[in-house]
């Protein structure tokens, strides 16, 4: 086979797995997207690398070993390839070619003197995640970035162009396309997200796969791996006449065409090089077949390492959750509904996500589960869980509430943070527990009926009982799961009188009674 | 010719009642002096027991005179069954599906231009279309099926007279359709105590939760003043007695086999809370209806055909 086609086929299968995984975010699924979204989704390193440690004995969770033989084999293809947040960076920099003078769209090798940050990152990273904290990882890894990304920014302008189809098609009486919710994401994250959206575009558009080799943990990681791979590029001596077209392609500043020289360890397997080179002057080398001499820095990088190790331990050190916000205690006011403040603690985590600590431990914050989520009660946090659990989701009560017969999330979640439910088990997996606020009531302070906590009770752990000639809430707490529904029914302002406090480590509630069938109605005439 | 100016509207729907009520003149029965408002069809009340609900809707709408009481050819119809919930229709919390898909089946037959069916769901709105077994049903005898949840295809009204609820956000095809017919599901309400034909037009306005600050019964009998359903179809075929109105099992149902036809929405709601197994004087909102002229509880004085199949 031609070098020169390896180029081709990297961008159609980089193009394939992008695509899937996008629509994967954007909820749109089907019968065809799924199992392949869902294999690619298997082959993201932290990710795979997470579930491993949830699910360890599972062909599905062995994405991460697949990814370092591949990278063992043939380097960093996975950066080039299977990455999605990759393939975003190629198409900046693809769009950022346009804006720029056609002398500065080249690349320039650039010696590899920034390995101290690079590799402090990566034990960082791992550092903190040692120490119970994804911190870093949610901040830097590319899967997680392109989520963010995709369901932060991409989904919302995405709702926007569905929803104001909706509206022209209706005009015109089709109902062919369905609305969309609008989800309800918190300005902070929608800022950070920008954030990164921003900082890797400017680093694409001003030197190409820069992020991947500085930022980020994975490249860093599998540049370890890259550096000694099996097969490399290399150039040919014979045929190659320095005439430094491969240099100027080379998005990851790898190449050294005067001395030539590839950087494997910065290398991303894109084989621009090879497309480029009239000559065939690249060419795969076998590195065990070979009788060169490997330059790699392996003796720096070891010092650089170490160094890295205490620099970083001292960052683990300082981070120490973040205070909880304490709730102000103030004299409560009962002259109207809902003027009791109330609210939990902690946020609530996902069915299937076990406890607050699994979840903060194995959740890269892709935000997945939030746009997979039919009714949107799955929202990024901020700091809600502390600095530990960065920006991962919770279930927010205030604009939606967890469909009872719904497990999708405990489907799609490809870390094991939140982990595979059957419908019967979510059924009485309690997420946490309502709590009725008698003193901030409608009923009680009105003397109106309302009972929309009730109405909207799936198990009925929410019971109206007689109250003075209305009916009044009750609660039965080993009946309620926490799916919220009560909170979201309720219709006081600003409190609501029933609210969801979280379960730390989730519960069993107990199984509704037996579907024993109707029973029969014996009299055979009308009472009217 | 979509967004149609809403007055224009209501003009034309008063002028279609009062018409059709002088050509059904000779038809209607010698009661209909004493009743509050129009009532079309040879009867009030309509109530028939039976083991087959579409049987049952049928042998109904015989006794009534038709649909084509109240469809008229080329006008267009909505059609608003309960959709609250995301569960299958064995759990009988939704409108019964093949009874949706009879009544557009016979709109259509009648000459309607266009069906159209939809409702504000409590649960996830497509999980609940589906799942309710509705959107299919609908969809299979020719209607269409339209979103509840989007809150652009509401539109702001003023109800007149209203206590409580002086002002609403209406969905637009309750706004802009010819013949409005409601399809409730008789369940208990943890709210209300029961759920029919009056409590099943939440189910058309946006923001609910008002409702429910503001004094609920009040404001379920202030919206009646705004728009009575043309037509009030009840499904008490297997009747939620507890746990409503979403239910928890199919332990909470009772086989009541009934179902009930009427204009008249206090009628219906009247009758259908007799088979629940309440008085209907003592549910809020039908006390009130009764008090604020909306309708009567008063069954007696009412022509009330009884079919047993």
């Amino acid at each position: 086979m031609q070098l020169s086609h390896l180029k081709k086929i990297r961008i159609g299968v980089s193009l394939l797995i992008f695509v899937f995984l996008l629509l994967f975010f954007l909820n749109i699924h089907g019968r065809v997207i799924d199992p392949v979204a869902e294999f690619f989704l298997r082959l993201q390193f932290f990710p795979s690398l997470l579930r491993f440690t949830v699910i360890t004995l599972a062909v599905s969770s062995l994405g991460f070993l697949l990814v370092l033989l591949l990278t063992f084999l043939f380097g960093r293809v996975y950066c080039s390839s299977i990455c999605p947040l990759g393939t975003l960076q190629d198409m900046i920099i693809a769009a950022g070619k346009r804006f720029k003078p056609r002398k500065k769209r080249r690349f320039v090798y650039t010696s590899n003197k920034k390995l101290i940050l690079r590799y402090s990152l990566l034990a960082a990273t791992l550092l903190f995640w040692i120490f119970g904290s994804l911190f870093l990882m949610n901040l830097l890894d590319p899967y997680s970035n392109f989520g963010k990304i995709s369901v932060t920014l991409i989904q919302p302008v995405f709702s926007m162009l569905n929803n104001s189809l909706v509206w022209l098609l209706q005009s015109f009486e089709v109902y062919a396309v369905s609305p969309m919710l609008a989800q309800s994401l918190p300005a902070d994250v929608v800022a950070v997200s920008m954030g990164i959206f921003g900082v890797i575009a400017v680093m694409s558009v001003w030197r190409g796969r820069l992020f991947c080799n500085s930022l980020c943990p994975v490249g860093s990681m599998l540049g370890l791996v890259s550096s000694r791979s099996l097969y490399r590029i290399a150039f040919d001596d014979s045929a190659c006449n320095f005439c430094g077209k491969c240099e100027r392609v080379c998005k990851a500043e790898c190449l050294d065409s005067k001395n030539k020289i590839v950087d494997h360890g910065r290398c991303i397997s894109c084989f621009n090089c090879f497309d480029s080179c009239a000559n065939n002057g690249l060419y795969y080398e076998n590195a065990f077949a070979s009788a060169k001499k490997v330059q790699v820095q392996n003796n720096s990088l070891l010092q650089i390492e170490k160094r890295s190790f205490f620099l970083t331990l001292a960052a683990g050190l300082l981070s120490v959750p973040v205070l909880k916000k304490m709730a102000a205690a103030q004299p409560a006011d009962t002259s109207h509904p809902g003027l009791v403040p109330t609210g939990t603690s902690l946020p609530v985590t996902p069915p299937g996500s076990v406890s607050h600590d699994h979840f903060t431990g194995k959740c890269i914050a892709c935000y997945l589960c939030v746009g997979a989520c039919p009714t949107n009660v799955i929202v990024p946090s901020f700091f809600d869980y502390g600095l530990e659990g960065f920006m991962q989701p919770k279930l927010d009560y205030h604009k939606s509430f967890c469909n009872f017969d719904c497990v999708r999330c405990t489907e799609v979640c490809p870390t094991g943070a939140i982990k595979k439910l059957d419908r019967e088990t979510k059924h009485i997996t309690q997420v946490g527990i309502a709590k009725f606020m008698y003193e901030s009531c409608i009923v009680t302070i009105d003397r109106t009926d309302c009972g929309a906590c009730s109405e909207h009770c799936p198990t009925k752990a929410v019971t109206m009982v007689p109250y003075n000639g209305l009916w009044l809430p009750e609660m039965e707490p080993d009946l309620c799961i926490g799916c919220g529904a009560c909170e979201y029914a309720c219709p006081t302002e600003p409190y609501k009188a029933i609210f969801v406090e979280s379960n730390a480590v989730h519960k069993e509630a107990i199984p509704l009674s037996d579907d024993h069938g109707p029973r029969d109605h014996d009299k055979d005439e009308f009472p009217f | 010719m979509y967004r149609r100016d809403f007055l224009k509207k209501s003009f034309l729907y008063g002028a279609a009642a009062g018409l059709g009520a002088s050509a059904l003149g000779p038809l209607t029965p010698a009661l209909a002096g004493l009743r509050p408002h129009i009532i079309k069809g040879n009867y009030d009340l309509v109530a028939v027991r039976g083991d087959d609900l579409v049987a049952m809707f049928e042998r109904a709408m015989q006794e009534m005179g038709g649909m084509s009481q109240w469809v008229k050819p080329g006008q267009t119809v909505v059609v608003k069954p309960n959709i609250g919930w995301d569960v299958i229709p064995d759990r009988a919390a939704n409108t019964n599906p093949d009874l949706i898909g009879a009544i557009v089946r016979h709109c259509l037959q009648a000459g309607a231009s266009r069906v159209t069916v939809f409702d504000h769901t409590c649960d996830n709105w497509q999980r609940s279309y589906e799942n309710s077994g509705i959107e299919q049903a609908a969809r299979d005898a020719g209607a269409r099926i339209v979103p509840g949840n989007f809150e652009r295809n509401y539109r702001d009204v003023s109800i007149p007279g209203a206590v409580r609820l002086k002002e609403a956000k209406v969905h637009e095809q309750i706004l802009d359709n010819d013949v409005f017919i409601n399809v409730p599901v008789l369940k208990h309400h943890s709210s209300t105590n029961v759920t029919i034909a009056m409590k099943n037009l939440m189910g058309i306005v946006w923001d609910r939760r008002y409702w429910h600050r503001n004094d609920l019964h009040q404001c379920i009998a202030d919206f009646c003043l705004f728009r009575k359903p043309d037509l009030n179809i009840v499904d008490a075929m297997l009747v939620m007695t507890q746990n409503g109105p979403r239910g928890t099992s199919t332990a909470d149902l009772v086989r009541k086999n009934s179902l009930l036809i009427s204009s008249d929405i206090v009628a219906a709601d009247a009758a259908s809370t007799l088979i629940f197994g309440e008085q209907p004087a003592n549910i809020g909102h039908l006390a009130i209806a009764e008090r604020m002229n909306i309708g009567s509880l008063d069954l007696s004085r009412m022509n009330i055909q009884r079919v047993f199949m």
